[in-house]
């Protein structure tokens, strides 16, 4: 029953995004980055090797997710939430789980789908040398993975907000936040002449690992694939789904 | 059915909803009925699971809407005072969608087969953003009877519908109620007394007055009015009707002499007809007058005021009485149980001078 439900809000919304401009707008846009810098750089392969030149998409990618996730996302939950849809919809016998979990996955498959198009440079790759696979995997897996959570986080705001530009906002500024943690824990780290520097070095480390980058740039990007890693994109996934729904239950409460 | 129990619903500091009490039974259209923020909506969000109750219980088909949310919304078809609809989606496929979510087996056929009940087969692939107002309201109501639910909730379901699309939606509404338990918000008191078996009328978050349309008009009446029509010379008609032991005041209108009773269980009618007999005047009709209920909603749905102001108010209408002016205030501060009566005879009282002219004409020819 659940599974039904989830997968017919999954359908619904997957078929706006492929029906929808905008979609067609971001991919589009984002393609032709890439391919303009692909191109660019293959011109200049006699002095480069080829598996350099295919990462630079991936990472592209995701440094880009901070503007391009909330774009993904914006609509998903405040347009109901204005639309009023959203009344109609609690009073089906549905959780509100299932309706969370139906929309990320919609926005996660057409993220997937951008993301499986970059993989057109890296065929072209394999006709001009041999890349590295093996790392390849690495930075896919990352950037999959990476991409989901930055949209389950930023999905959050357009459950708090009517308004999609509010929430596009906020969350390209929450993905900003995780991702620069990265250099929070650097200058936290640098106060470590204080007295406690084993505190310090603590607080550092963990805000290292909350942070996007931590997980992705220096491990899975260059081929290093941790469960850890894995495990933190996963967990971050299912808490951001888990308060997404509860702030859709409170918001339908408080209404 | 629906059985409601002391039901209260907190906005923060806002109580839109103050302990309400009653029942919708099954085969029966209950109207709810009350003004603009009366807390209408806010009941009906309760019922149909969409926002839990601050205290009370509500049973919606044998199952509480909080502790069984799930069971109730399963029972319940609900449209929304608002009629929020994907605007993008095609009819059909708005309600395939509706129809998947709710686990639903062939929504295609049930679809197909509630765009037919409301009339709108022909628009099946039109995307709902194209259709009219009233064409959405149905759309809104198709959802609403996609499962074939026992219990139906339509808030407000005739608002923003031209005169033909409201008598159609009444219809439906009646035909539905025959074999649903129907709950269905207005504020147009006409609209529910067509359509209603039973009438909730609420205000400020409680209920001031319960019954079938009939009921409520026949408590409301006794103790009434009494209109004399006789062919005569209404001063004196007048004097002589006003000297019967029965009889507290009687006063000119248009259609003749309004009569209103010392004692509301006495019914001054026999000593009337004998007084015109007896004066050799021709009684031509003697009847109840019939309150008029719309008068009698807008007593019950008036501000309430506080107890103490209320009091004074009352003294002020009642003071106001003797003089023949009939001002706008005076009407709004009539007493509530009283007041039905004395706005109309301030009516017929604003009107009575032509009266008297008419009459005496007709008494001359
Ligand atoms: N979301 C909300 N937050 C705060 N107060 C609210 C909210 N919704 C309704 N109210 C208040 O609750 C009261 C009842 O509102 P409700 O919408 O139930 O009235 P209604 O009877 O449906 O009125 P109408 O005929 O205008 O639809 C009003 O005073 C309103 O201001
Ligand atoms: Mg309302």
């Amino acid at each position: 029953m659940i599974l039904r439900q989830i997968w017919a809000v999954y359908k619904r919304e997957l078929g706006l995004y492929f029906r929808s401009p905008i979609a067609y707008a971001v991919a589009f846009a984002l393609l032709l980055l890439f391919g303009l810098i692909f191109s660019s750089n293959v011109s200049q392969l006699n002095n480069r090797a080829p598996a350099d030149n295919l990462n630079f998409i991936p990472s592209l990618l995701t440094f880009l997710m901070f503007l391009v996730g909330p774009l993904m996302t914006m609509r998903l939950l405040a347009e109901e939430n204005r639309e009023g849809t959203i009344e109609l919809l609690m009073t089906l016998p549905m959780s509100e789980t299932a309706f969370i979990v139906g929309k990320f996955f919609a926005v996660w498959t057409y993220y997937s789908v951008v993301l499986g198009l970059t993989l057109v440079y890296y065929l072209v790759l394999t006709t001009i040398g041999v890349p590295d696979h093996g790392r390849a995997l690495g930075v896919y897996l990352g950037a999959w993975l990476y991409g989901g959570t930055v949209l389950a986080v930023t999905m959050i705001w357009s459950a708090i907000t009517e308004d999609q530009i509010v929430a596009a906002f906020l969350g390209a500024a929450t993905v900003l936040v995780l991702y620069l943690a990265d250099l929070a824990a650097q200058f936290v780290n640098n106060l470590s002449f204080t007295e406690n520097p084993e505190f310090i070095t603590g607080l550092a480390n963990g805000i290292r690992e909350l942070g996007l980058t931590a997980h992705y740039n220096s491990t899975m990007f260059v081929g290093v694939i941790r469960a850890e890693d894995i495990a933190y994109f996963i967990f971050m996934i299912i808490a951001a789904l888990f308060i997404t729904t509860r702030i859709v239950e409170t918001r339908r409460w408080r209404a | 059915m629906i059985e409601v129990r002391n039901l209260v619903k907190k906005y923060g500091e806002v109580t839109a909803v103050r302990g309400i009490s009653f029942d919708a039974k099954p085969g029966q259209v209950t109207g709810f009925l009350g003004p603009n923020g009366a807390g209408k909506t806010t009941t009906m969000r309760m019922l149909t699971g969409f926002m839990p109750p601050t205290s009370g219980k509500a049973t919606v088909a044998g199952y509480d809407v909080f502790e069984q949310s799930m069971e109730v919304r399963k029972r319940v078809g609900y449209l929304p005072e608002s009629v929020p609809l994907y605007r993008d989606m095609t009819a059909r496929n708005y309600l395939m969608y509706m129809g998947e979510i709710r686990g639903l087996k062939n929504v295609r056929a049930k679809a197909d087969d509630v765009l037919e009940r409301v009339g709108l087969t022909r628009r099946a692939q039109s995307r709902i953003r194209t259709l009219s107002k009233g064409m959405r309201q149905r759309v809104g109501l198709a959802q609403a009877l996609l499962h074939d639910p026992q219990v139906l909730i339509l808030d407000e379901p005739t608002i923003g519908l031209d005169p033909i699309q409201v008598l159609e939606i009444r219809d439906v509404v009646r035909q539905l109620g025959r074999d649903h338990t129907l709950l269905f918000s207005t504020h147009i008191l006409s609209e529910a007394e067509q359509v209603c078996d039973n009438l909730v009328i609420i205000n400020q978050g409680q209920i001031v007055a319960e019954g079938s349309p009939a009921q409520l008009r026949a408590e409301l009446e006794r103790g009434g009015r009494v209109l004399v029509r006789a062919e005569g010379p209404v001063e004196q008609m007048i004097a002589a009707v006003s000297a019967i032991p029965t009889v507290a005041h009687a006063e000119a209108a248009v259609e003749g002499v309004v009569v209103t009773p010392r004692d509301a269980n006495v019914d001054p009618r026999p000593e009337i007809a004998q007084v015109v007999v007896q004066n050799g005047w021709r009684l031509v009709e003697l009847r109840p007058l019939a309150v008029n209920l719309e008068e009698i909603f807008l007593e019950l749905t008036r501000q309430v005021a506080p107890a103490a102001e209320e009091a004074s108010e009352r003294a002020d209408a009642d003071g106001g009485e003797g003089g023949d002016e009939a001002g706008e205030g005076a009407r709004e501060d009539g007493a509530r149980e009283d007041g039905a009566r004395e706005d109309g005879a301030r009516e017929d009282g604003a009107r009575e001078d032509g009266a008297r002219e008419r009459e005496d004409e007709e008494a001359k020819s």
